[in-house]
Order: C-alpha cells, then structure tokens, then sequence
C-alpha cells in the first residue's frame, strides 16, 4: 500500500507520516498494487479465515519474540474452534487492556464463530492465523511471514481473508 | 542510596558502566546496545528456548547480574575498550 493510496485516506491523517517517523524504513511501499481478489460466492457459502497481527496464540505455544529488535518473523496457527481462555498475547506495542478484559476486542474469534453458527458466513478454516505486528524488515516480512501465511491460508481452502492490524 | 531515587541511580550507573565519567558510561550503554543489535539485524537463528527457560528460571538477582555482564560482553566485542585504567 502506498502512503497515498485510497485505503490510506481510511485511516488517522498522518498516520503514515508518524510511522514514518518513529519507525524508519519499516513502511511497506509498492507501486505495483494487486488488486483485492474478488469474492466468488456468497458469504454465507465462503469459508473464512482470520489474519491478525494481534500477537495471539494458543497458550503453550512459543511466545512472539517481543524483544528482538528487527522483529518476529513467524506465525501461529490459532484454532478457529478455540476459546479465548486458551489463548494469550505476546505483543507489547499496542494497549492490550482491553484485549485482556476480551480478547474479542482485538481477535474476534467469538463472533466469527457466532456468524459462521448463525449461517451468515458459509464456514471458518480450522485454523486462523497470528503474528506480531512489529516487523522492521518488511522486504523480509514479504518474503517470509507474508508468503507462508499466504500458503497456509491456501492450504486451508479459504475463500475470503479478514486481515486485522492491531 | 534509596533504591526509588531514578536520577541517583541512573547516574550511578553511568558512573561505573564510564569509569567514572558519568558521559563516557552513556555512550558506553548505546555501545553495547548497537552492538548487540548489530547481530541480530539479520535475523539469524538464535536459542529462545534457551533464554526462556532462563528468564523463567533464574531469580531477578542472578538476572540483573547477568545483564550487567552481558552489557560488559557487548562493549569488549566492539572492540573499543575504554576500562584499561586510562580514563
């Protein structure tokens, strides 16, 4: 996404600006935009997944690497059937006092699970998908996490993506 | 010393980390972090499991310990060595 790209107009103003700033070189920039795929069925036929740079993981996992100072290049795999008791955050660049009150706030894995019950989505892959947002390669964040985390939501027969930032 | 007293202790720090020179022990800190991060921008595979387990099994004193002597550890790698007595 470019920092003048229509879907930036959606965020804070100056909200690249401040990244830039604070964080400099990590902005991901492309001039060659691939369009969003278009959804093939209904949504109450498509099989949903849910990528989230929330830093959650089922509990026992190996936590995010929160210290490293370039960042952490994996994901977890997060059950899609999983309670929130069962999983926790690694993640210390956001607030996460909400989170921690309800995850759903930040991972809203209840309420996907509401929908796909209530029929309004077709289904959910049996896994979502979870890493950390801060990532200070990003031609590395493309190469690696990007890619893999693109695999295994292909390997999981998803037709439709919810991408959250935290 | 009260242990709560930040600018005391953070220029008692300075002092030792500098020898004295409570300038020279800033610059010292940003070393051995420069340092440290200098290995790790490419991300190369390192032990986690080793340093969760010794985060979760050493007592914060033993820690403390350890960071004083892993900042040492930094700054000689550097290869600017400022604690020859000269200072």
């Amino acid at each position: 996404m470019t920092a003048h790209s229509s879907e930036a107009k959606q965020l804070r103003p100056g909200l690249w600006e401040t990244i830039n700033e604070r964080y400099p070189g990590s902005m991901i920039t492309k001039d060659d935009l691939v369009p969003l795929a278009r959804l093939r069925k209904p949504l109450s036929e498509a099989r949903l997944t849910f990528v989230s740079s929330a830093g959650v993981q089922p509990k026992g996992t190996m936590p995010f690497d929160v210290a490293h100072p370039i960042g952490d290049f994996s994901f977890r795999r997060v059950p899609s059937d999983a309670s929130p008791a069962a999983l926790e955050i690694h993640q210390i660049k956001y607030p996460t006092n909400g989170a921690l009150k309800d995850l759903n706030v930040i991972f809203p894995i209840e309420r996907l699970q509401e929908l796909a019950a209530a029929g309004v989505i077709g289904g959910l892959t049996p896994n979502f998908f979870s890493f950390i947002g801060y990532q200070m390669d990003p031609a590395r964040f493309e190469r690696t996490l990007a890619e893999e985390i693109a695999e295994a939501v292909a390997a999981e027969r998803a037709d439709a993506a919810l991408l959250c930032p935290a | 010393m009260a242990s709560n007293d930040f600018e005391k202790l953070i220029r008692y720090v300075r002092l030792h980390l500098g020898d004295g020179n409570e300038t020279a022990g800033r610059k010292e800190i940003e070393k051995a972090w420069v340092e440290a991060l200098k290995l790790l921008l490419d991300v190369p595979p390192t032990d986690r499991t080793f340093i969760l387990e010794t985060l979760e099994s050493k007592d914060a004193a033993t820690l403390a310990h350890l960071f004083f002597d892993l900042h040492f550890y930094f700054v000689k790698r550097s290869g600017e060595w400022i604690h020859d007595g000269t200072l």
